[in-house]
């Protein structure tokens, strides 16, 4: 264990070296958040609710949708691709650690570094230019901290499993934008599902997808019963436990389809 | 320390037609082709030997030492060291081994030296006391205490070849693995090199299995070979009766006083102009001496010398070219 967070440690000083990298994207959730801003006060010109959500409580959803984007932003992916492709994989194997304990921790890492250098702006940018993104009811702080948690599992294994690929196929470029993009439509982190014509939200209802963004974004601006959100955790929770006891199993069989080329 | 059992390696790859038209086919119909990289390898390896593992470009060296250091699981067969199968406990057992790429580094590109020796001393669970003595030791060999606190992408290859050794031998593994470390070193660097690997050898009895295509390294370091090729040994023994075995004769160049060039017992002649003649004797038959002895009683010589065998015509004949 403490090896792992040691790999967290040299993570975090690996992304503060790269300062300039991290502007881009304050600068994509800035231009995301401000346009979607801009299209919700639009189709809410009339005022009234759609969906059962009014314009300031969808505001707050996408600022807090540019956010949670950031707690998922995973590497693991292009991490596998890159070892596979430049052949580092192999000083990867070599050490006494699992190698996706290696990329887990890898992604921690990143991620709390970010909590510096992204969220904190993001917020403030927010805060300032379109609304101050307060929760509608505070003593829901602890369900909505532990659905983060889990769509964060979620997003982590399935882009785990994802990155499986890259060892068999060496590149997965394009695989990695289809699949980042896709998330995005299907998880309701632009427009909500309660958008969507019936029949394809009743489907992707079933799916992981809406239990990455869309269900802890609705904790937090309070749309749905108790016992709406509490189905929607129980579904989220069954898919944490499906995709990690996949990833489990995946695992186990990739590493010896490891390839190492060159030299 | 290594048992090497019926170790293979296939790899299945796609068969990439030329031009557009065949980038076209294999994006279809990929035609695919088994390649036996490694066939049937084995071998033992005691603690604290030094064996050199050579072959020509593609004979399966680098395959071959992948698989026993964890890294690619073999077709078929198995690797133990210390008597426990890498394969199966890969975790456990690189505890024991230290590896190093020439071409490619363990070090973090990004960080400082130090602190991916911070990594792995984390990694590895190495107590404090320990790794310091360890620092101190390979400093003293290999002079490191000066590069520490630089970025490796700064580093020149000879500075990040020395900081890949360290990082090897920092968790003291009883077996290291060198997979050609002198490729593309200054004279100085490769010597540098040669002297910790005798070094590690000597004080710490780690035994060092090296890939190489420098004959020097192999000369100065490598007590025992093994050669081979297409993934399948073609030799395994001492480097001297290799040497005798391939190559069990020596030829001796005289030159006379005038163009007259006797014959000597138990010896050939086999190039004579001008004043010069070469007899190529067979080892066990004969010395040089007894040749010299006998030449002189009929001819006056003006001057000898002895051409070895070397390292490189040894490799030559048992490359198979």
């Amino acid at each position: 264990m403490k090896k792992y967070l040691y790999i967290i440690k040299t993570q975090i000083i690996k992304r503060l070296t790269y300062a300039f990298d991290v502007y881009g994207n304050i600068l994509v959730q800035t231009i995301i958040m401000i346009t979607s801003a801009f299209f919700w006060k639009a189709l809410y010109k009339d005022g009234g609710t759609a969906g059962g959500v009014d314009v300031d409580s969808m505001l707050v959803y996408i600022i807090m949708s540019s956010v949670l984007s950031v707690l998922l932003i995973t590497n693991v992916e292009k991490r596998i691709e890159q070892s596979v492709q430049k052949g580092t994989v192999a000083t990867d194997m070599m050490k006494p650690v699992s190698l996706f304990g290696i990329y887990f921790a890898e992604d921690i890492g990143t991620i709390i570094a970010l909590i510096l250098q992204n969220i904190l702006p993001i917020l403030l940018i927010g805060s300032l230019l379109i609304k101050v993104p307060k929760m509608a009811d505070l003593r829901d702080l602890p369900i909505f901290v532990l659905s983060v948690l889990l769509s964060f599992f979620i997003n982590w294994f399935l882009a785990a499993l994802f990155g499986m690929m890259a060892f068999s196929a060496v590149n997965i470029d394009a695989l990695i934008q289809v699949k980042k993009h896709l998330i995005r439509l299907v998880s309701g982190s632009i427009i909500p599902l309660w958008f969507f014509p019936d029949p394809i939200a009743n489907v992707l209802k079933f799916l992981p997808f809406p239990y990455i963004y869309q269900l802890p974004l609705s904790i937090y601006i309070g749309r749905g019963t108790r016992a709406e959100i509490f189905t929607g955790m129980e579904i989220q929770l069954a898919w944490a436990v499906v995709l990690f006891l996949v990833f489990l199993f995946a695992q186990k069989q990739i590493t010896r389809k490891v390839m190492v080329q060159g030299g | 320390m290594i048992d090497v059992v019926n170790l293979c390696k296939d790899y299945t790859l796609k068969r990439k037609e030329p031009g557009l038209k065949g980038a076209f086919k294999g994006l279809v119909n990929p035609g695919i082709e088994k390649i036996h990289a490694v066939a049937d390898l084995s071998f033992h390896i005691d603690a604290g030997e030094i064996v050199g593992f050579i072959g020509p470009n593609g004979a399966g060296k680098s395959t071959t030492i992948k698989m026993m250091s964890g890294i690619l699981t073999p077709s078929s067969g198995s690797v133990l060291i210390n008597g426990a199968d890498i394969t199966k406990h890969r975790k456990e057992v690189v505890r024991n081994i230290g590896v190093v790429f020439g071409q490619r580094t363990q070090l973090n590109w990004d960080l400082r030296l130090g602190e991916s020796f911070e990594l792995l001393k984390h990694i590895y669970q190495i107590d404090q006391k320990d790794y310091d003595r360890t620092i101190d030791e390979l400093d003293s060999i290999l002079g490191i205490k000066e590069i520490i606190n630089q970025p490796v992408r700064q580093m020149s290859l000879g500075q990040r070849v020395k900081g890949d050794l360290v990082a090897s031998m920092l968790h003291s593994p009883k077996v290291l693995f060198l997979d050609e470390p002198t490729i593309g070193l200054d004279v100085s660097s490769k010597y540098a090199l040669r002297k910790f690997i005798k070094e590690i050898n000597k004080l710490r009895q780690t035994t060092v299995i090296l890939t190489t295509h420098d004959l020097g390294d192999i000369q100065e370091l490598c007590e025992r070979l093994i050669i081979i090729n297409h993934g399948v040994m073609m030799e395994d023994g001492n480097l001297s009766e290799i040497v005798d075995r391939i190559a069990p004769y020596k030829t001796l160049v005289v030159e006379f006083y005038d163009e007259k060039a006797p014959e000597a017992n138990f010896c050939e002649m086999i190039e004579h102009s001008g004043n010069i003649a070469k007899y190529k004797f067979m080892k066990k038959d004969t010395t040089a001496a007894d040749i010299i002895a006998d030449l002189s009683k009929r001819q006056t010589i003006k001057d000898v010398s002895i051409e070895e065998a070397g390292i490189d015509d040894i490799i030559k004949i048992a490359y198979g070219h």
